[in-house]
């Protein structure tokens, strides 16, 4: 067996369910800042007067530090009493976290989230090693720490989401500094009851779960698509507030944390859960693509089928890729860091296409409010006042989801009018609305097609049962 | 069968999902496309009244021009709003559309008479009121002879220097004016053309 444990608990249960839980809130919430600030980018955005591709960094810079640290952090484990690097790696996430806060620009907030990443890896991988202590059996242990990241990457865009709303972006890297300090106390407890048995693994240790590990990469990738390109297509694209479309995207960790209890007792085994698990993203993100109207309702049904797939197949293929591998955080180091490769590959890859498809939707989009100006019954005298408004809108938020109020609210028209002016603004907003659901589309389906890709090493697993 | 029991719940619960949101639209859901311009659009009634008369020859008018360069209506006038970077051809399909969409309202009969658009065009005008006496006291018969109202409209699209009012679309006084003034002067070419032996 590995480099660790002396399985036996030996804190009373009161206190150590308490430390329990702290580590596994702590896992939480460093694997939620992976999407935590998901909702608050269209602020940063406006904040920083930055466009979607440098915004975008924000997010990137913290999954690609983390992707490339978490093995060299599981490492650092293995050799060093995880009670300690789990301290230090909290006391640099919460200084990083602190610098998030307070970042005078956009430079600082990415590089503040790369410093973050570096503190969050080593927090998570020690996290795994003192759960599995903590509680005292390795499978639990496993359990909850695969658990607890799933609720965090589900629960994080919507917790950011409702931060945003309630407060403005940097109160999310506020919330998140007593939370993660609360792991200090809770790690030395456990000092010194991580003990190394066998110091040979450190040097020929199991070759990592290729299989597992290349499908959470790929699930992850397209999971990315299903918090991520909703988020702004809610926010940015339907003209929701943060707090509405953090609502909307709770059913993903809802469906994602229903899922065990509704599907584990199938006891179907790893390699089916996994099927079905990609299955499910890719019928979600192709449903996100087949959207028949701007209703927060038509989301719904693909968000539950993609928290389904995300709970039926990520602890899932976590579990497989550490079952029986050995040292333990250096194969949690791997499946953290191929998830978050997953997430940079899914936003490198996905970024592109819908920034373009939204550009590309423009024309679409102007002929459309063309067409509804020219044949709207007002006097031609009203309409070229208000092609002229709305052209000035279009040009200054070039690249982005105009917004058309402000044409409407200078524009004069007698009382007669006001209801075919009412009705020709609520027909722009309606096109406009439809051609930015539409920029969206090609990104959902090369989403669902990273989920399908999962099928393959999903296939290929080893089925056992649970 | 336990392995495939999930896998298939998965299959199920997404042709579900899809099926419900392709029946109701789903991949439909896209901004309103441009109509063919070279498809006559069913007109409106117009009432005797300057506005909506010259609101549907210029919609008219853009479908027909529209159609001549091969492009929709709507791209026309998007492309109306950049001088610069406007179709040269386009100012001569534009005058050559405004004819065809009067001679289509003539074809179809929609064309008020000018003696109905009289008291309107006095009531803008800026002439002496001794003028306007004179004007309004012509039976409408007379009016109607001289000037029957297609060709007068004709020879005011040819009067027009849509160069011009291509430059002057985001000055509606000025289009107004430079339209009045090309009615004006067909009005006189016209009304001196039947007075001619």
């Amino acid at each position: 067996m590995s480099a660790d444990r002396s399985d036996a608990p030996a804190s009373p249960v009161a206190a150590r369910t308490g430390t329990v839980a702290v580590l596994s809130l702590a896992i939480a919430v460093v694997l939620g800042d992976s999407g935590v600030v998901t909702l608050a980018l269209p602020e940063i955005l406006r904040d920083f007067g930055a466009g979607v591709g440098g915004v975008a960094w924000v997010l990137i810079a913290f999954n690609l530090v983390l992707a490339l640290v978490a093995v060299p952090a599981a490492r650092l484990s293995v050799r060093e009493d995880p009670a300690v690097t789990t301290a230090g790696g909290v006391i640099g996430f919460a200084a990083a976290t602190i610098v998030c806060a307070a970042a005078p620009s956009l430079g600082v907030l990415i590089a503040a989230r790369a410093v973050q990443a570096v503190g969050g890896a080593v927090v998570i991988v020690g996290c795994l090693e003192l759960l599995v202590a903590a509680i005292g059996d390795e499978r639990a242990g496993v359990g909850r720490w695969a658990a607890a990241g799933v609720a965090g990457a589900a629960l994080g865009p919507v917790a950011g989401g409702l931060l945003t709303w309630a407060f403005s972006w940097r109160a999310i890297f506020v919330a998140q500094i007593p939370v993660v300090l609360l792991t200090l106390p809770a790690a030395m407890t456990l000092r010194g009851r991580v003990r190394r048995r066998h110091p040979d693994l450190d040097i020929s240790p199991d070759r990592p779960h290729v299989l597992a590990n290349l499908a959470l990469a790929l699930l992850s990738a397209a999971l990315t698509a299903a918090l991520f390109l909703l988020v702004l297509l809610l926010v940015d694209g339907w003209d929701r507030s943060p707090a509405v479309a953090a609502a909307a995207v709770t059913a993903v960790p809802v469906a994602a944390l229903l899922a065990g209890r509704v599907f584990r007792g199938v006891r179907a085994g790893t390699r089916s859960e996994a099927i079905a698990g990609s299955v499910l993203i890719a019928g979600g993100l192709t449903g996100l693509a087949l959207l028949p109207g701007a209703k927060l309702g038509w989301t719904l049904a693909p968000q539950v089928l993609i928290g389904l797939g995300l709970g039926l197949s990520v602890d899932s293929l976590t579990a497989a890729a550490l079952r029986d591998r050995n040292p333990r955080a250096l194969h949690g180091g791997w499946t953290i860091a191929a998830r978050h490769a997953g997430v940079v590959v899914g936003l490198a890859i996905l970024t592109p296409i819908f920034t373009a498809d939204l550009r590309h939707a423009e024309t679409p989009a102007k002929e459309a409010i063309a067409s509804l100006v020219l044949d709207a019954p007002l006097p031609a005298s009203t309409k070229l006042e208000l092609a002229g408004q709305l052209e000035n809108r279009l040009a200054a938020e070039r690249g982005r989801v105009p917004d058309l109020r402000p044409a409407f609210r200078t524009l004069r028209v007698p009382a007669t009018q006001a209801p075919a002016a009412a009705a020709l603004e609520r027909g722009l907003e309606d096109q406009l609305t439809r051609a930015a659901t539409g920029a969206f589309r090609t990104a959902f389906l090369v989403a669902a097609g990273l989920a399908l890709l999962a099928l393959g090493p999903a296939l290929a697993l080893r089925d056992r049962s649970h | 069968m336990r392995r495939l029991a999930l896998p298939l719940i998965a299959v199920l619960l997404v042709a579900a999902v899809l099926g419900v949101q392709v029946a109701a639209g789903g991949g439909h859901y896209v901004p309103r496309r441009p109509a063919n311009p070279c498809t006559a659009r069913p007109a409106a009634p117009i009432p005797a009244q300057l506005d909506p008369l010259a609101e549907q020859i210029v919609l008219l008018g853009l479908d027909s021009a529209a159609c001549r360069l091969g492009i929709s209506r709507e791209r026309l006038v998007l492309s109306l709003a950049d001088t610069r970077t406007l179709d040269p051809r386009a100012p001569a399909a534009l005058k050559a559309g405004l004819r065809d969409a009067v001679d289509r309202l003539a074809r179809e009969g929609r064309l008020p008479k000018v003696s109905q658009l009289l008291p309107e065009a006095l009531g803008q005008a800026n002439l002496p009121g001794i003028a306007k006496t004179i004007l309004e006291a012509i039976p409408a018969s007379v009016i109607d002879n001289v000037l029957p109202t297609a060709p007068l409209l004709r020879r005011s699209i040819d009067e027009l220097d849509i160069n011009r009012l291509l430059h002057e679309l985001n000055d509606p006084r000025r289009l107004n004016s430079a339209i009045r003034s090309a009615i004006l002067k067909a009005a006189l070419h016209q009304i001196l053309d039947r007075l001619r032996p």
